[in-house]
């Protein structure tokens, strides 16, 4: 078994007889990456009903189904809704920390119980939730960022936000607010730049998940079928004013 | 009086022995054209069949031996974008370093040019006067359009004819199956590729398909032929010299 | 006897199966105008793919460096790094998790590197039960097949095909219908995903300088592969690793693009070592392995730029050989143009005798590929190392170099055409010729020569002069 001694300086005596095929340089990283995200989010903060409106059509190409309520008081109507239509008496939810809102004071009362992710990582709470995430229609997440380009929802694990919430239920419903518009890709790599340059956050959670829409495939005659593995559908709801 | 263009037919394997009359079309339209044409002697080959097959050094000395022949010309026109392709793109490798004709495989590559290339690029030509009638279609020879980057002059050219229907051929710019070599290595493959060609061919109603090639016209004739379809395979020289050509 | 040498005879099955011609005729047709409409709408397209190309090459002049970083910083995540020179020992690190954390079962997400290795073979063999999870995947694994498409690997099957290989396997009747066999699908991986003990992938990209491992997907798979297992594998080739998160953002912008016309795929996983604390899913331990197999050789050789592929499938769609053929006629882990370069770097020269050839050179290749692999380039330099190798037939090699004396000569190029045609003259029908020997009989069994002409154009010059 090649150390990692050995099987570097191969690639090493390799690359230095190696003539270039051209002089290259990779893509020009930004030099101050949190202040670059700043900019960026200031620039969002004056162009985000602009973005919203092209991530609406963006996430409504890939079979998204979009929602807009003027307040957080609003979105568990939304969800119960979406409940109803589908018979479902249970879902499992992001912790309310995360979510930014607690759906269970509006849901529960309806006959729709909720399992919020636990936070302290034990194994029985783990345990517990998975299966619930497993029966569940519906899960219900924030997201992390919005990228109006491709019509993508962002979203980073870590305690309180697991990632089978928006994978595992038929259903999946991400719940954001103008903050999270991001316009195009390249600003998506100046907030991964700057996340991963801020040595606390860039620990935080083991994944991160770019979703465009619900799972799907062409692999049968090339016939598209939705719902492979991951959700079938893929709800957002924006929640601010106009 | 202004001097005449000068040029040098370098007329290709496939054109001498095959389709002489190809050859005779363009010296005669070049003519009509105001140009004055030569033909260098002891012409062969621009050495493209054995440089794709890997053979080197062997096409290395047929170009050491073509180069010297069009050292004293201005322009040098070639019927076929794929021989065009290796007079331009890899003459210059192949030799360069030549003490002998390094330097004039440089200049050879320069000077060289595909007819529909030479005739819209060079001489500012887009209408041709030709008696040819009929509805054409026109197919695009890999390495005019992808190794000369030319696409549009043939189209030019066939569009500016009064007497000529051009329609869009569907899948124009798809290989014919020839690949030199590759015709007679993989021969059902080639076959079959050409079968979809063909099918295309058919489904415009023309009747003839014009290349800038002699190996995509021979591949293309030869299952249209076979299939005794009255479909022609023709050159873009063809169709502009007219019946002067026969 | 190598397994390309078979290439003819595999090509000829492929042409005479009419499903296969018009699965083949559909799905290129298909994914080529969905790529097409997509860059046509995307002004930024052309520019990016020049910008892709660059950073293969800048990462491939430092690779090293940027090898080094990466393992670095998963460590610096709680992953583990492993160094695999060859297959083999990619094999026996993943067999070597399996037997110490008494792995069962593994759930792959679709991976051309694990094809590569043959790693299925290896985890039956000693006794792990490995199931594929990429539903074109599961199909040729249930079928025992290998995949003829990159990207979709059962093309090549009907959904009738399908209904009575599930209906087989899962022992209940399923009507030939996509959507009900993809249900059956998810309910039964459903199970697997949540039973096994290991996931294993392949990586699109691993950033070099935060760790993170990108799964590019569509169907979900990737992402329960990587979150429910308490083992998470990715076995990656060294040539996957780019430099920074910004470079990452000009490959997604043109990878999905290029190999389906999607804008982005479904999923883009960025996998960031095992799970935190606090965290419901996630592995407890995540294993990169970083693969050679041959890669390092081409570096400083003739298929460097090889070496940038992103496995998208673009060449393979357009390719008029590919399309008439499909992936099973090539007989290697990688079909198509790309494949053709992959099999020479990873088996050798001798392994693509016939391959090197199966190729028009017409380009439709390059001019697609995001990255601009200029592979017809690379073919004729395999050529010409089957030739200076001594791989290619001794009869051919001296066929080539007699037709090169003649064709630098031109009292021999003159005399050879005099010659050809008296001897023709038994062979001429109706100005054509229609059925010759030897060699040229290959040409004339399936169309018309034109015969040699009784004047050559060198001939008829004295009358044009």
């Amino acid at each position: 078994m090649a150390t990692r001694g050995e099987f570097l300086e191969k690639i090493r005596r390799e690359v230095r007889r190696a003539p270039g095929l051209f002089a290259a340089s990779p893509a020009a990283r930004p030099d101050r990456p949190t202040e670059a995200a700043a900019a960026a989010r200031r620039q969002m903060a004056e162009r985000w009903p602009e973005a919203l409106e092209r991530f609406r059509q963006e996430f409504e190409r890939v079979n998204g189904i979009f929602h807009r309520v003027a307040g957080l008081d609003e979105v568990a109507g939304v969800i119960g809704d979406i409940a109803r239509e589908k018979g479902a008496r249970e879902l499992v939810a992001w912790a309310p920390g995360e979510l930014g809102l607690d759906l269970r004071p509006s849901l529960e009362p309806q006959g729709v119980s909720i399992a919020v992710a636990p936070t302290d990582g034990r194994d029985d709470a783990r345990r517990r939730h998975r299966e619930a995430a497993a029966r569940a229609p519906i899960g219900v997440t924030g997201a992390d960022f919005a990228l109006a380009e491709t019509g993508t929802l962002i979203l980073i694990s870590g305690a309180g936000r697991p990632r089978s919430t928006s994978l595992l239920p038929e259903t999946h419903v991400a719940v954001f607010d103008r903050e999270r518009l991001l316009e195009t890709l390249e600003q998506v790599g100046v907030m991964l730049e700057a996340l991963h340059a801020d040595a606390e956050r860039s620990m935080s959670g083991g994944v991160i998940s770019f979703i465009t829409g619900p799972s799907r495939t062409a692999d049968i005659e090339l016939t598209l079928t939705r719902g492979v593995h991951g959700p079938k559908e893929v709800h957002a709801i924006f929640v601010g004013t106009r | 009086m202004k001097n005449p263009v000068r040029a040098s037919l370098l007329v290709t394997c496939l054109v001498d022995l095959f389709y002489p009359e190809i050859g005779v079309a363009i010296v005669k339209l070049l003519r009509r054209l105001g140009v004055a044409v030569d033909f260098p002697p002891s012409q062969t080959c621009c050495g493209l069949p054995l440089f794709n097959s890997g053979y080197h050094e062997e096409a290395a000395r047929v170009a050491r031996r073509m180069i010297p022949l069009f050292s004293g010309s201005e322009h040098v026109v070639v019927p076929s974008g794929s021989c065009a392709w290796m007079i331009k793109k890899e003459y210059p490798g192949l030799v360069g370093d030549d003490p002998a004709v390094g330097a004039q495989a440089r200049t050879l590559a320069e000077r060289t040019h595909e007819l529909s290339q030479f005739l819209v690029k060079v001489l500012g030509v887009t209408r041709v006067e030709t008696d040819f009638r009929g509805r054409v279609a026109y197919h695009d020879s890999c390495h005019l359009l992808r190794g000369l980057g030319e696409s549009q002059s043939p189209r030019t050219l066939l569009g500016g004819l009064p007497g000529v229907e051009l329609v869009e051929l569907p899948g124009a710019d798809e290989c014919c199956g020839f690949g030199g070599s590759f015709s007679v290595r993989f021969p059902e493959v080639s076959t079959s590729i050409l079968d979809k060609k063909i099918a295309n061919i058919e489904k415009t109603g023309a009747g003839g398909v014009v290349a800038c090639d002699a190996g995509c016209l021979m591949q293309m004739s030869g299952g249209l032929s076979r299939k005794g379809s009255p479909v022609k395979a023709l050159h873009l020289a063809q169709i502009l010299a007219g019946s002067a050509s026969s | 006897m190598t397994a390309s040498s078979r290439f003819g005879e595999r090509a000829a099955v492929a042409l005479k199966d009419a499903y296969l011609q018009e699965a083949l005729t559909i799905a290129t047709t298909k994914f080529i105008g969905l790529r097409k409409d997509s860059f046509a709408g995307f002004p930024e397209g052309e520019g990016l793919r020049d910008q892709a190309r660059a950073i293969k090459e800048a990462t491939l002049q430092k690779l090293d460096h940027y090898l080094e970083q990466v393992a670095d910083n998963v460590e610096r995540l709680g992953g583990h790094v492993h160094w695999a020179a060859t297959a083999e020992e990619a094999r026996e690190t993943i067999l070597g998790l399996c037997r110490d954390r008494g792995v069962k079962m593994a759930v792959k997400s679709k991976s051309m590197a694990t094809e590569e290795i043959e790693l299925n073979e290896a985890l039956e063999r000693a006794g792990v039960t490995p199931i594929e999870t990429d539903l074109g995947e599961y199909i040729i694994q249930l079928a025992h097949e290998k995949p003829s498409h990159i990207i979709a690997p059962a093309i090549h099957k009907t959904k009738g095909q399908v209904a009575d290989l599930f209906s087989r396997e899962l022992k209940e009747r399923f009507a030939a219908d996509p959507e009900v066999l993809t249900a059956a699908a998810r309910k039964e991986l459903r199970q697997k995903f949540l039973q096994a003990d290991m996931g294993i992938t392949g990586a699109n990209f691993a950033v070099a300088d935060t760790g993170t491992v990108v799964l590019v997907t569509n169907e979900g798979n990737g992402r329960m592969v990587t979150s429910l297992p308490r083992i998470h594998v990715a076995v990656m080739g060294i040539e996957k690793v780019i430099p920074s998160m910004t470079d990452l953002m000009v490959f997604l912008a043109i990878l999905a693009r290029s190999a389906t016309g999607q804008k982005l795929s479904v999923y883009t996983t960025l996998v960031r070592g095992p799970r935190r604390s606090g965290e419901v899913d996630g592995p407890e331990e995540f294993h990169l392995i970083l693969m050679d197999n041959g890669r390092s050789r081409q570096i400083a050789g003739a298929l460097r730029e090889a070496l940038y592929c992103l496995r998208c499938g673009a060449c393979l769609n357009v390719c008029p050989v590919y399309r008439q053929i499909g992936g099973h006629a090539y007989g290697e882990t990688y079909p198509g143009p790309i494949g053709i370069l992959l099999t020479a770097m990873l088996k050798g020269d001798r392994a693509v005798k016939d391959l090197a050839h199966a190729s028009s050179l017409c380009g439709a290749c390059q001019e697609v590929c995001p990255v601009g692999i200029d592979i017809p380039r690379m073919l004729i330099a395999l050529r010409h190392r089957l030739d200076r190798e001594r791989i290619a037939p001794l009869g051919e090699r001296l066929m080539f170099r007699i037709f090169g004396r003649v064709l630098a000569s031109p009292a021999l190029f003159r005399l050879g055409a005099a010659l050809g045609r008296l001897a023709q003259r038994p062979f001429v029908r109706d100005g054509r010729l229609r059925s010759l020997p030897l060699l040229f009989g290959r040409w004339t069994r399936s169309r018309d020569l034109p015969p040699l002409a009784r004047r050559t154009f060198s001939e008829r010059w004295k009358d044009l002069a």
